[in-house]
């Protein structure tokens, strides 16, 4: 009972961030900490006197505890914040505008379009999220179809699924999330972003969930359906790791898993698929970490600073070989030999040209709860793909007319 | 000045209490009746009892606690009946009695995130509860991703891991009962069934309303095995009242609107108990007096 208060309470006083000297910059982040340590400790060697006093959250309650740092007054000066959380910050004003002390970074850095809401910029793009298509090819090979092609369309990818489903004893084609309705947009969404839909109409006033394009797109990947292993992400990834899963969408830590527990496995990092032969792009989900600074921050210039640091490319990809979740958003870091020696993690290089981000819009947690929950009732039969996308439209058409 | 000793003693438990007990209800009660966003807690206003109405008139506030519901309804008889078979066998055993306890109540130790953890491979596709099932010629479960299932497999798994605890319980009332009534009801010519029923029942029921209310109130709080498990999903058949509340405070900042759900939780509750308590009879401190 009264669960709330004591979850907020117990937040308020073990997440306040309270610098105890004036030379000490509060940051929380997510990555381990051995992987951001050796980054700030030049930094303070580059700025005698300056401390900065790092914390990693967690992605099962940093949001809490964020949350419960700004109720309290005591935010820290530099965040990370990731970009499906960033619109909900945005619209209650509590991230400073940084779109002039930010101009000359502009080139410099990729992602501002995740970041950024009716041209302003509210959070600095650090590191940038994509899935690609992970396809097993000696299940390929298995089920006698050629693994040196790779999957370019939509039909490519369902006949390999279908035929490593019905070929290979044990296997399933591909993997299908279940049962975490939380992230099938970003599942969904490549196929709909790359045949040309959207959520949002561009002026973002009006849901566009029930276009032709995301129709087609939906009924497509729903016909996946009857070769997919229906299950959450991490148990494709398992799934696919040892071997009995065909094609899963995944993030760049799945090469590393990969590396670690099935080091024999065959298997190639490919594009994902666009609607058909020259037509539609290769979409993929985008998602941006940012730094941003709130209005409570104490140092809101040093932590800027320290943030400008942050994002330069000799600092960005330390923490990309550290953590190998997500990659700089810096446009120099292309050049980087390391892409050279690791092909596969260059892949998604390739695969974030075409990603696209959610909307940054003040309602998307409203707008993202409407689209998993009809996408969902559309996975388990309940809707058809117009029935689901179409009620999608009206119930965002509503979110977005009310005050 | 016992009585100056014995406020001394209680002093620190006291202003425990008072910090983590007393000031959070307090403060859920006063927030349940403000409009109030964390995040612009200079936007904070006075609704009066709008959330509660709102709750009240909310589709998904009603559909939380019906599977609430179900899910009390559906542990507590199964969890008694297990828990009060399982003591009944453990004070049978007279070899290794201290290691069938201790495994019996092993899964009291574990945090229930673990559990769930444990549970979450169990439950897989490709877990090991669909291995046995493939390797017996049947077909898969999708045990979490079957809206049907969902909420019996995660029912499953409370049941196993609060049987233990309860079952001790139950055993340790049984425990002091003397062995001579054992010995005169067997020379009556009682049978072991009539035994239990007219000797050992009514003894530990005290015991056993104290498992129901606590069970009760625990299976009403559901909320760790949701998260870990769920999410409140597929097709959120699995979405209890207090999964809707964190979903409501911290994920679209509503911390007015989730303290009168957690109040309304409290009510509901309140209520539960006083109609167990009536038609169960007995008071479970005699229990504890015993």
């Amino acid at each position: 009972m009264a669960a709330v208060a004591l979850l907020l309470g117990i937040a308020l006083g073990s997440g306040c961030a309270k610098s105890s000297s004036k030379n000490v910059i509060v940051f929380w982040q997510f990555s381990p900490l051995a992987a951001i340590q050796p980054v700030l400790d030049r930094y303070e060697a580059a700025h005698p006197g300056v401390h900065v006093r790092v914390e990693q959250l967690t992605w099962q309650s940093g949001r809490e505890k964020i949350v419960a740092a700004i109720a309290a007054g005591r935010p820290p000066d530099l965040c990370e914040l990731g970009s499906t959380f960033l619109p909900g910050l945005v619209a209650d004003s509590t991230l400073i505008d940084l779109t002039d002390s930010t101009a000359n970074l502009r080139s410099d850095l990729v992602g501002w379009d995740v970041s950024s809401y009716k041209g302003r910029v509210y959070g600095i793009p650090w590191m940038l999220g994509t899935r690609a298509l992970f396809v097993n090819d000696n299940l390929v090979n298995e089920a006698k179809m050629d693994a040196g092609a790779p999957i370019l369309t939509w039909d490519d990818l369902r006949a390999k699924v279908q035929a490593i489903s019905e070929r290979c004893p044990g296997a399933r084609g591909f993997g299908m999330n279940a049962g975490e309705r939380e992230i099938l947009f970003k599942k969904f969404m490549p196929f709909a972003w790359g045949n040309g839909g959207n959520i949002l109409d561009s002026a973002m006033t009006r849901s566009v969930m029930g276009s032709p394009q995301n129709i087609e797109a939906l009924q497509f990947y729903l016909s996946l359906k009857p070769y997919s292993l229906l299950d959450r992400q991490e148990m494709h990834e398992q799934a696919f790791i040892k071997g009995r899963l065909g094609v899963v969408i995944s993030g760049p830590w799945l090469i590393r898993k990969l590396a670690q527990e099935a080091p024999k496995l065959v298997y190639s990092v490919q594009l994902m698929p666009q609607p058909a032969k020259n037509r539609g792009t290769h979409a993929s989900f985008a998602g941006a970490e940012v730094l941003g600074i709130f209005r409570g921050s104490k140092k809101k210039d040093a932590a800027l600073d320290l943030a400008r640091f942050l994002v330069k490319p000799e600092n960005t990809m330390p923490v990309y070989i550290a953590t190998g979740n997500a990659f700089p958003a810096s446009v120099s870091v292309g050049t980087d030999t390391y892409w050279d020696r690791f092909p596969q993690d260059a892949r998604f290089l390739d695969q974030l040209k075409t990603a696209v981000g959610p909307p940054l819009h003040p309602k998307w947690v409203q707008i993202e709860e409407i689209v998993n929950g009809e996408l969902e009732e559309a996975i388990y039969g309940k809707k058809t793909a117009e029935q689901a996308l179409h009620s999608a439209d009206q119930r965002i058409d509503a979110v977005l007319a009310s005050p | 000045m016992r009585r100056l000793r014995g406020a001394q003693g209680l002093a620190p438990w006291g202003l425990f209490f008072a910090a983590f007990g007393i000031f959070p209800l307090v403060y859920a009660l006063a927030l349940s009746f403000l409009a109030y966003n964390p995040l612009r807690p200079d936007l904070v206003r006075w609704v009066g009892l709008d959330n509660y109405i709102r709750a009240l008139q909310s589709p998904s506030f009603w559909h939380a606690l019906r599977t609430t519901v179900i899910f009390v309804v559906g542990t507590l008889p199964v969890t008694l009946t297990l828990a009060y078979t399982v003591s009944g066998l453990l004070a049978s055993v007279r070899r290794g009695a201290g290691f069938f306890r201790a495994a019996i109540f092993f899964p009291a130790t574990l945090s229930m995130v673990v559990i769930a953890l444990v549970f979450k491979s169990l439950y897989a596709e490709e877990g090991l509860l669909n291995g046995w099932l493939g390797a017996m010629g049947l077909s898969r479960v999708h045990w979490l991703q079957d809206p049907a299932l969902a909420l019996p497999s995660i029912m499953l798994m409370d049941i196993w891991a609060s049987v233990g605890y309860y079952a001790i319980l139950i055993l340790a009332a049984r425990k002091t009962l003397p062995e001579e009534q054992f010995e005169a009801a067997r020379l009556e010519g009682l049978t072991r069934l009539q035994i239990e029923r007219r000797i050992v029942l009514p003894h530990v029921r005290p015991v056993l309303l104290f498992v129901v209310l606590l069970n009760t109130i625990r299976s009403f709080q559901i909320f760790i095995e949701v998260f870990v498990l769920t999410r409140g999903g597929p097709l959120e058949s699995t979405l209890t009242l207090v999964y809707h509340l964190y979903e409501r405070a911290f994920y679209h900042f509503e911390m007015g609107y989730a303290s009168a759900l957690a109040y309304l939780l409290l009510l509901v509750v309140g209520a539960i108990l006083l109609v167990q308590r009536r038609f169960l009879g007995g008071d479970p401190m005699e229990a504890r007096a015993r």
